[in-house]
């Protein structure tokens, strides 16, 4: 019955069923009165005491977790001391023993004995003045505080109110003031009671004083040469102890005992900077290094790793979070002062990236010092193409200058033409004036127009000549597409772009996400848009040589050979292992003799190449070079080069045939592509489209697309970006989940897979990201994450930004020209810096060391700057036989022909002066002229038989020259500096560790260098340094004298 | 079922005040109703015992001749109070210790939070602007609020029910009262913590809140489904639209207001100027649900819309 009720009558029951209020027992008490509440409010009462102890527990320690660090701290740190202490001090009673130490404790003793005497007598007359004064300068301060206020009332009183004070002031300078003033009487010290007006008193009070500072001159006089020697004996012991003195340690126990736990607190309010990091980290700074270890695993306690980089940014200034990130004012827990939680935007850096926070202020800096992780990421971004679609500050940064050079040159020409039309409505106006005045005036302006026109062409001229400038810095990453007929092989192309990584796993160029119609619509449009011009045929040439010039020429500097772990070489170019398979042999030649020359020049005004047709319709050859690089259809320049950075090796045809035929065997034997016949205009049509679409034109010259913008996001605030404007799609979820949503995880998770936030996306073929795949490594991924973690909108004010002026800012300048131009890998800069052709197979042979090119270390000491500029110019010193080096002829190697422009070789030529702390500009200082006399003796010392210069030296008679294995004397007066050279025959050793000149030639006989390996007698009377004749000597060589000594 | 999200939700400092009032409103509604019923038979009994009605009884406690008709309120309310205010200060401390004040990240003014939400106890009117516009549901209604709560003593005309729970004698104003702010006020305020999540679009609780989802909605003004464009015409329509609401809702509450002898009663000690004040509140009122039933069932955005206003 109960069941089929139904539930809302059903719930009335139950309701009703419910026990009434009114049904409960009624108790014969009155409840209100009756009942008690003393247990209710005893039992709230105990809670909110215990409330209460909890509140003041949380307020005093559990919100201050670093009092729990800095106890710990101290305790572990004083133990570490007295661990280190006794070892300190042992070491150094070890020094104290020894003999110069003891030597300058005698000093000392006898130092001190000297002056005991004197000493004492000051300090004992300097006790007595100090006596006087204590008892004279309460009376007479007190006084002359009464004093001065009697003298400001006089000052502000009214008239009448001023006699009446004056008089006042009188009786009270004068007194009497009664003085208990102690007096030296023989030996004893009497005190006398003495009485003075003010006057007297102030004399007294000054003399005191003056008497004073007299003794205290003295006595330091007195203690000038004790204190000279326990200087000394500091530097001593600082010099041979490894660390911390005794004293030190003592003092930084004495510092544990008086250590406040309290926040420790950087304050720079320029920066807005409060951190307070060091409450825990409190060994960071500590002048003992502190290894987890020493602090029984207590990792917060370790010093900072790179000490250096400390005294560099001084905390006090820069504090931690500025570089580190985290929330430096938290203190209530790690977590919160890591900013390791949702809505703090700056959490720590992890391990792997901590270098980004370099960038805050480093951005300018292309080779940091200390941040190879920052530096290697920033090459990245250079070598992979990232720039090729990404704007981002710092680089490319010469298209964005041609773009506005070209724009201020048209914007220049159209003034100029309205000027032109102004000033000649404006001299019309004036032969039409009035009066004559009138007619004056317009004349006066039209004049100052023409005034102003120069100007304009002046401007235009400087703009013209740096766009020509321009026109020769800007590169492009990938090769140019244009030449792409006469280069490669028809049906490589689909098989390379479908998957460059098949072909060549180390390839810069990445993998687009294409369909089969997409490759084939590109590879149409590649084709059928490139130059259809015939490239001169080329005999065979012999690969065995070249193979020989390839290793040896330099080529693997930048080129690697060899697949896989075998892969020999550099990385900055191509790794060429099949490179056989898919170039036109005949192009390769024309490419190895000169890969700047194109076969067609661009012109950016006509915005297309300018065919020999062109030339032909006004009449002038085909041909154009640096030199000669006018557009033949306007007066503009042209773009002669291609934009490679790959240099001209000045090699002959033949080498270079031969180099070419040794690059053709260079093949997978069962190398096979079907056929691609694509040519279909509806194709090329579509294959425009996609490779605009998927930014090829980026890194590579396409026709028609040479002026194309960047297709992707501007990257240089990426790592300051909202996070909520970084889309992780379909992911989101996923990675809060997996505590990856920020930017660390948003950046590794795209560089790893660009397609990864499509996933699970459904987006027309179009629509899908278009980011190509890198086949970066874990490595790789860490560097690119750091450089774009740290590139943010700097919280840093701009003045503690690296900007610097001057020889620093030389250096920041000249790593990039360096860096692009790949030059470290042949040439050492810096201490410690590898190269990549030292560490090549072949020149770990010592005979091969010999034929490393030259270490640059000191470059800017060396040589005589405009030499420099001249050598960087034009590396073989020539403008005939190219196919050589300049200096050094004896190396196989060769310095490429880099076609640098003139203001990257001033920013290079600058950077070796700061380098090597030049001072600019450089002053040749003049060289005395050597009288016959001082001729002989250097003729006879630079063709002695114990150091017969030119057997080593190349003189440049080619027979002699075979076994040369330094550069020739000829060249010394242009391109060294006269101190270097001189410092170096002196001392070879020193500047160049491992060079074959010998070293010990000359010798100091405690005024001069002289000549070491022999005691020559026609020398007897000369009292010259004969390091520095020599050096005069080779200064002064002429070409006769070289042949002259070379006939003996 | 995103229970990682609804755990994220229930538990975020802002919103702890809103899970307690999950569980404390329906004790309390309990609580009160429980005593109002008591006292209510308890009124009967009176009503049926004219010589039990005679003593000084003490509301809802049964008689007891020898117990004080009236106590004082020292110490017998003080010590009570006393007892809350330490129970509440308690409560409050270890609030405070154990949580923090939900401080978020420096404000952005190019980049405003997704979903952006008021202080929980300003959810019901953020919700409010879903269904009218921002000067009506902004300015306007709490205005109205505010005035007509002020005005409940004044319109009130009911004598009864002072100083004890009470159903029976005062069924309109409980029942008002249950609607306004049980059912609409602190059901808004739980729709704007846990079912609006970005964009304001409606998740289900559990749904997971996806900034990238898409749902198609699409809202018209009423003149726009009638299928009319131009003024005055727009204009006159919302006008009658509104006014019929008036008259139709307005007609309902009368008929609720002399719904039995009892509010006929009531009605009668009304001056014309009460009766008034009470159907403009009640009508302002009845108009949030019944916009909306119109915004959410049948996808109307305004009913009536003019360049100053809509609503």
């Amino acid at each position: 019955m109960v069941q089929h009720m139904n539930p809302w009558k059903r719930f009335v029951e139950w309701w009703k069923s419910l026990p009434r209020l009114e049904d409960q027992p009624v108790p014969e008490e009155d409840p209100i009165i009756s009942r008690s509440l003393s247990w209710p409010i005893a039992i709230s009462s105990l809670l909110l005491t215990v409330t209460l102890l909890w509140a003041f527990y949380n307020e005093g320690w559990g919100l201050r977790p670093w009092v729990r660090y800095q106890n710990r701290f101290v305790e572990l740190y004083r133990k570490h001391l007295q661990r280190i202490g006794p070892l300190r001090a042992e070491e150094e009673r070890a020094l104290h023993e020894s003999e110069g130490y003891q030597k300058l404790q005698e000093q000392l003793k006898n130092a001190e004995a000297e002056i005991r005497n004197q000493l004492a007598a000051i300090n004992a007359e300097e006790q007595m003045v100090r006596r006087q004064l204590d008892a004279l300068t309460p009376v007479f301060t007190t006084e002359r505080s009464r004093i001065q206020a009697v003298i400001y009332e006089i000052e502000t009183a009214s008239e009448e109110d001023r006699e009446r004070l004056r008089k006042e002031l009188e009786e009270l300078r004068r007194g009497p003031f009664e003085v208990d003033l102690p007096v030296s009487a023989s030996a004893a010290i009497k005190i006398e009671e003495k009485q003075f007006s003010f006057e007297e008193m102030e004399e007294l009070f000054n003399e005191l004083k003056a008497e004073q500072g007299r003794l205290q001159n003295r006595r330091i006089v007195l203690l000038r040469r004790p204190t000279e020697i326990r200087r000394e004996m500091e530097a001593y012991l600082k010099a041979r102890l490894d660390g911390l003195t005794t004293a030190q340690v003592h003092g930084l126990m004495a510092k544990m005992d008086q250590f406040r736990v309290e926040i420790k607190q950087i304050h720079n309010p320029e920066m807005n900077l409060v951190d307070r990091c060091e409450s825990c980290h409190l060994g960071a700074r500590e002048p003992v290094l502190v290894t987890t270890r020493d602090m029984e695993g207590m990792k917060v306690f370790t010093s900072h790793p790179k000490v250096e980089l400390l005294t560099l940014h001084d905390p006090e200034v820069f504090g931690c979070s500025p570089c580190h990130n985290g929330n430096g004012a938290a203190t209530v827990s790690t977590s919160k002062a890591h900013g390791n939680y949702k809505h703090w935007l700056w959490p720590l850096y992890k391990r792997e990236n901590f270098e980004a926070g370099c960038l805050q202020c480093h951005e300018a800096d292309r080779n940091l010092r200390m941040a190879p992780v920052l530096n290697a990421g920033k090459e990245l971004f250079y070598n992979r193409g990232c720039w090729g679609c990404h704007a981002r500050e710092g680089f490319d940064s010469e298209t964005r200058e041609l773009r506005d050079a070209r724009k201020m040159v048209e914007d220049l020409a159209a003034s100029r033409q309205n000027t032109e039309i102004v000033i000649e409505r404006t001299v019309a106006r004036a032969d039409r004036a009035a009066t004559n005045e009138e007619a004056d005036r317009l004349y006066a302006q039209a004049e100052s127009m023409t005034l102003s026109m120069a100007h304009m062409d002046t401007l235009s001229q400087r703009y013209r000549s740096r766009i020509d400038e321009l026109l020769m810095e800007v590169k492009t990453q990938g090769p140019n597409l244009k030449e792409i007929r006469a280069k490669l092989r028809k049906e490589w192309i689909p098989v390379w772009v479908s998957n460059p990584h098949a072909f060549r796993p180390t390839t810069k160029m990445p993998r687009f996400r294409l369909q089969q119609d997409e490759i084939e619509a590109m590879t149409a449009f590649l084709w059928q848009n490139g130059i259809n011009a015939p490239v001169p045929a080329q005999p065979p040439g012999n690969p065995s040589n070249g193979k020989q010039l390839f290793e040896t020429r330099g080529c693997m500097a930048c080129h690697a050979m060899g697949e896989g772990r075998d892969a020999v070489g550099g990385t900055f170019a191509a790794n060429l292992s099949r490179v056989g398979e898919k170039v036109n042999y005949d192009y390769l030649v024309r490419w190895i003799h000169n890969p700047r020359e194109r076969l067609y020049p661009y012109c950016p005004v006509h915005r297309r190449d300018i065919t020999p047709q062109d030339y032909a319709s006004k009449g002038l050859p085909f041909e154009f070079s640096l030199e000669n690089n006018r557009c033949p259809l306007g007066d503009h320049s042209l773009q002669v080069q291609n934009r490679t950075v790959m240099p001209n090796l000045r090699l002959s045809w033949e080498e270079a045939r031969d180099v070419a035929s040794f690059l053709m065997t260079q093949r997978k034997a069962d190398a096979f592509y079907p056929p691609a016949p694509f040519v279909d205009q509806q194709l090329l049509e579509k294959g425009r489209f996609l490779t605009r679409h998927y930014g090829c034109h980026g890194c590579h010259e396409i026709a028609g697309l040479e002026e194309s913008d960047k297709n992707a996001t501007d990257l240089t605030k990426e790592g300051s970006k909202p996070i909520e404007r970084l889309d992780f799609a379909l992911l989101t979820h996923e990675a809060r989940k997996e505590d990856w949503y920020n930017h660390k995880g948003f950046f590794e998770h795209k560089l790893a897979d660009p397609a990864v936030y499509d996933q699970g996306k459904i987006k027309q073929p179009l629509e899908r990201l278009r980011m190509p795949n890198f086949n970066f490594n874990r490595e790789q991924i860490d560097q690119l994450t750091t450089y774009l973690l740290g590139s943010v909108d700097s919280v840093i004010p701009e003045k503690f930004h690296y900007r610097p002026t001057g020889p620093p800012r030389d250096i920041q300048e000249g790593w990039w020209v360096v860096m692009k131009y790949n030059c470290d890998a042949c040439h050492q800069f810096e201490p410690g810096q590898r190269t990549v052709l030292q560490d090549l197979p072949r020149y770990q042979d010592p005979d091969w060391r010999d034929q490393l090119p030259p270490s640059l270390i000191g470059e800017g000491a060396r040589v005589n700057p405009e030499w420099l500029a001249r050598f960087l110019k034009n590396p073989a010193l020539s403008s005939t036989d190219l196919n050589r080096n300049g200096v050094r002829n004896y190396l196989q190697a060769r310095m490429p022909t880099f076609n640098l422009s003139d203001g990257e070789v001033q920013k290079l030529v600058r950077f070796f002066e700061a380098l090597s702390e030049q001072r600019s500009p450089y002053l040749p200082p003049p060289i005395p002229a050597l009288d016959d006399g001082e001729l002989a003796l250097a003729r006879q010392l630079f063709t002695h038989p114990a150091a017969p210069c030119l057997v080593c030296h190349a003189t440049g008679d080619p027979e002699r020259d075979k076994n040369s294995t330094a550069p020739n004397f000829l060249l010394v007066r242009e391109r060294l500096k006269p101190d270097w050279t001189e410092r170096w025959i002196v001392h070879p050793e020193i500047i160049r560790p491992g060079t074959a000149m010998p070293s010990g030639l000359f010798r100091w006989d405690g005024t001069r260098y002289v000549f070491a390996l022999a005691e020559l007698e026609s020398f007897k009377g000369y009292t010259g340094d004969h390091a520095h004749l020599v050096v005069r000597y080779m200064f002064q060589l002429t070409p006769e004298e070289q042949r002259r000594l070379k006939a003996h | 079922m995103d229970w990682r999200q609804l755990w994220e939700i229930a538990s975020a400092p802002d919103n702890i005040p809103i899970v307690a009032l999950l569980f404390f409103v329906p004790f309390f509604f309990w609580y009160a109703f429980r005593q109002a019923f008591a006292t209510d038979r308890l009124i009967r009994r009176l009503g049926g015992d004219p010589q039990l009605a005679k003593t000084h009884h003490r509301k809802i406690e049964p008689y007891r001749e020898i117990w004080e008709p009236k106590l004082h309120v020292w110490p017998y309310l003080l010590r009570v109070e006393f007892l809350a205010a330490l129970i509440m200060t308690v409560l409050l401390m270890v609030w405070s210790i154990t949580l923090d004040a939900p401080l978020e990240e420096p404000a952005n003014p190019n980049l405003t939070m997704n979903p952006a939400k008021a202080p929980w106890y300003f959810l019901g009117l953020q919700e409010m602007l879903v269904y009218f516009d921002p000067w009506i549901a902004g300015v306007v209604m709490p205005t109205l609020i505010i005035l007509g709560l002020m005005a409940i003593p004044y319109a009130d005309a009911n004598p009864l029910g002072n100083g004890y729970y009470t159903f029976k004698q005062r069924k309109f104003a409980i029942l008002s009262f249950c609607f306004g702010f049980l059912v609409l006020w602190l059901s808004m305020i739980f729709i704007g913590t846990f079912i609006r999540g970005p964009g304001w679009m409606w998740f289900w609780p559990g749904e997971t809140w996806d900034h990238h989802r898409l749902v198609f909605e699409v809202n018209r003004n009423l003149n726009e489904i009638l299928g009319i464009y131009s003024q005055p015409w727009v204009g006159l329509v919302g006008f009658v639209a509104v006014v019929i609401y008036f008259a139709l809702f307005g007609w309902l509450i009368h008929k609720l207001v002399v719904w039995n002898d009892f509010n006929k009663k009531i009605y009668e000690r009304m001056t014309l100027l009460q009766y008034l004040i009470l159907q403009f509140f009640m009508l302002t009122m009845l108009a949030l649900p019944v916009k909306i039933i119109l915004r959410l069932l049948f996808r109307i955005k305004y009913v009536w819309v003019t360049p100053w206003f809509s609503i």
